[in-house]
């Protein structure tokens, strides 16, 4: 939000027209709100000390300054940066030369759709970038540059970069309507990698990085506190269930590792989706097991450059050859799925060790060739699969109470193709659900407006404006449809949604898939339930000798 | 005829020119593209901007229903309580429909000496702001709210491990 104005603005006029100037012109908001904080010096000097090279000087720095401190050769090293990773990386090149400027993204993005500032238009978010690139490596730029909307490295277009391709969630919306394919997320990577160099980061993404790296989770949790958090789970069921299901921690000599965000192991409401897993495992009986040391599915190195982001999607194969599993199971979750599906083969696929193969069910023996490559199987594929053969006994009718929609996480709508099998596990085990208006899910689903690191409360703002087309769609699909549950398969979108809910479509609360899976799971013939993942009553099967009501709730 | 029933019958006229002010708040790309783009998907804010002037119109006129003023109130300040404006800028829509009424209507009303049918419904304006206000207000302490609410849930878990959270149970409950 901008800074209240002063008495003297208010009282000359209430004209409240917008600046006319363009866009170059047009000068950046740095109040506090435009942007996330920066990371701390210390996680910093960490992260260099493994990575040397990547980080400017770790240093104690705040956007909202005019001094950013940054390194007396700081034009230098990005310009020399941008330069290396054109040749580097061709697809940049391509996407610097090809854009003709038609428009067709310009109302895509849902940070434009929400905000109307024509900076997150992602033609225009590119142009920050192809500006400079211009302006800097072709003769025309070099020579006419008012003319080709060109312009120099400048310390005004470095903040510039730092306060827009913050405010991208590498969704790759905008890439579905663009006429020659290019993907401003790829752009937006490069942006943040030349930024890194100069030392301007943010801590919501370094911190877990540095976390993650070190102990293998977003928040540093040590491996006996994490096996405690388990067991409180496993508790949890058991009061639930009655019974005591089994969660593998670190053991040797199982077929399959499984691997999901670290978030749903601590944050409300991912644990119940957590719970949901152990259940269906164990209901399976599953040779299976759980890590410490590769417990952070989601990848916090990609919205960092691409050094951290091998270096952390390598502990995934680590741990499979060091535990002797064959292959991984994934569980719900956004960004990991984009680096496995695109990415992981290519950085780490020379390090699967001989004893890994193709990700096989147990249960059905269907052969998952689709993840030959990276011996990766997302949960929602062998849970469909499950499903299809017939293998879980389910009782949709405990999860009526919920008229459910499905929001398509950005990363494996997109960036996997993943469409039909949550929507298929999500119909089975549920009785009302209700899709959103067509050009708002799959493919062309609208981001939660909190991934690519931007999921930080220093700036609700910013994401609640993005995400208001997800929020107007769900909002019609609950005036319509009393839609009072939204699923989805994102740990990110577990907790960015909530808020989105809360302002956008109040009354709508936000599920994992496989805690409707977990609702639904009958464990035995004649199993009761009277409580649902989140130890609330199950309306409609209460537990009617139950007449005890917690001090807490006696006025409700 | 009294100034209500000239307003009424150019309902559609002036509260599509009022929709077209607050579009001007924004910048000059985004008003074109806001205009063009009439899917309430794809745009919702312009699309917004539409319902909530067409509504509030006639109920200004009417001016006998305050949850219906509210909500149509609610609709659009939502949305402007997060874009990037002042509270003042945020809620300067109301004030708009002051400008074009006069723009419209201060001459020949002047020149007729009915000027004070005017000044006596622009305190209805008046009083649409006041309620702007409250319900601007409002979705900022929604969203207060809300920012500490997700600070607690991320760390669900850990303050349970640090027992800072500790479930009541019927077994465990002392009173």
């Amino acid at each position: 939000m901008s800074d209240i104005p002063k008495a003297d603005e208010l009282f000359t006029s209430i004209d409240y027209a917008p600046p006319i100037t363009g866009w170059m012109e047009t000068p950046v908001d740095f109040s506090p709100g435009n942007w996330c904080y920066p990371a701390k010096p210390e996680k910093m000097e960490y992260m260099d000390s493994k990575l040397p090279g990547l980080w400017g000087k770790a240093r104690e720095w705040s956007p909202g300054d005019l001094d950013w401190k940054l390194p007396a050769n700081w034009k230098e090293t990005v310009v020399n940066g941008f330069r290396e990773r054109l040749d580097k990386f061709r697809s940049l090149k391509v996407f610097m030369d090809i854009c003709v400027r038609c428009g067709a993204c310009a109302d895509k993005c849902h940070f434009f759709i929400g905000s109307g500032d024509p900076k997150n238009m992602p033609v225009l978010r590119a142009e920050l970038m192809r500006s400079v690139y211009r302006g800097e490596f072709t003769l025309a730029g070099k020579i006419m540059s008012k003319l080709t909307g060109s312009r120099v490295m400048e310390e005004d277009v470095l903040k510039e970069w730092f306060i827009y391709f913050y405010q991208c969630t590498q969704c790759r919306r905008c890439s579905l309507f663009c006429p020659y394919g290019i993907d401003t997320a790829e752009m937006t990577m490069m942006a943040r990698e030349l930024m890194h160099l100069v030392g301007l980061n943010t801590n919501w993404i370094m911190e877990p990085v540095a976390n993650c790296n070190i102990t293998g989770n977003h928040l540093g949790i040590q491996p006996h506190a994490f096996k405690d958090i388990v067991d409180f789970m496993v508790d949890d069921i058991e009061e639930i269930t009655g019974r005591r299901v089994k969660a593998p921690l670190n053991e040797h000599g199982h077929d399959i590792l499984f691997i999901t965000p670290s978030g749903d192991v601590f944050a409300d409401p991912g644990i119940y989706t957590f719970m949901g897993y152990l259940m269906l495992f164990d209901y399976l009986d599953l040779d299976y097991t759980l890590s410490t040391y590769a417990s952070e599915g989601g990848n916090f190195g990609s919205f960092t450059n691409n050094e951290v982001m091998k270096k952390l999607n390598a502990k995934m194969y680590h741990e499979a050859n060091r535990l002797g599993c064959k292959w991984i199971l994934g569980g719900e979750c956004g960004h990991m799925w984009r680096v496995v599906h695109q990415y992981m083969d290519t950085m780490n696929g020379d390090t699967q060790g001989p004893q890994m193969t193709t990700p096989t069910s147990p249960i059905t023996g269907t052969v998952f060739d689709t993840s030959a490559a990276t011996k990766m199987l997302h949960i929602t594929e062998f849970t469909s699969d499950l499903i299809k053969h017939n293998k879980l006994k389910l009782d949709p009718s405990r999860n009526d109470h919920l008229r459910v929609t499905f929001h398509d996480s950005c990363n494996p709508a997109r960036g996997m193709g993943l469409l039909e099998e949550p929507r298929h596990v999500i119909r089975s085990v549920c009785n009302n659900f209700f899709e959103m208006p067509e050009s708002t899910i799959r493919e062309q689903t609208f981001c939660c407006a909190g991934g690519a690191g931007l999921n930080t409360e220093e700036i609700l703002e910013i994401r609640l404006r993005g995400g208001l087309p997800r929020g107007n769609a769900l909002k019609y699909v609950q005036d319509k449809h009393d839609v009072n549950t939204m699923a989805c398969i994102c740990a990110i979108d577990r907790a960015t949604l909530i808020p989105l809910a809360d302002y956008w479509a109040p009354g709508v609360i936000i599920t994992g898939v496989h805690e409707m899976v977990a609702n639904a799971l009958v464990f035995e013939e004649g199993e009761k339930r009277t409580l649902d993942m989140r130890l609330e009553p199950l309306p409609g099967f209460e537990d009617e000798e139950d007449d005890w009501t917690p001090p807490n709730k006696e006025d409700a | 005829m009294t100034f209500e029933s000239i307003l009424a019958e150019r309902t559609a006229e002036l509260s599509e020119k009022w929709a077209g002010l607050v579009l001007q708040t924004y910048p000059r790309e985004t008003q074109k593209i806001w205009g063009r783009q009439k899917d309430r998907f794809d745009n919702p804010v312009g699309v917004t901007i539409i319902e909530a002037t067409r509504e509030l119109f006639p109920s200004l006129l009417e001016w006998d229903d305050a949850e219906k003023i509210s909500k149509s109130l609610d609709k659009l300040i939502r949305i402007r309580a997060v874009q990037d404006f002042s509270p003042s800028q945020a809620i300067s829509f109301v004030f708009l429909l002051k400008k074009l009424l006069r723009d419209e209507f201060f001459k020949p009303m002047k020149k007729e000496g009915t000027l004070e049918d005017l000044l006596r419904f622009e305190a209805k304006i008046d009083n649409l702001a006041m309620m702007a206000f409250d319900i601007y207000s409002k979705s900022r302490e929604l969203i207060y709210r809300m920012r500490v609410d997700e600070v607690k849930r991320a760390q669900h878990n850990l303050l349970k491990k640090a027992k800072m959270i500790v479930d009541v149970t019927v077994e465990e409950s002392t009173d």
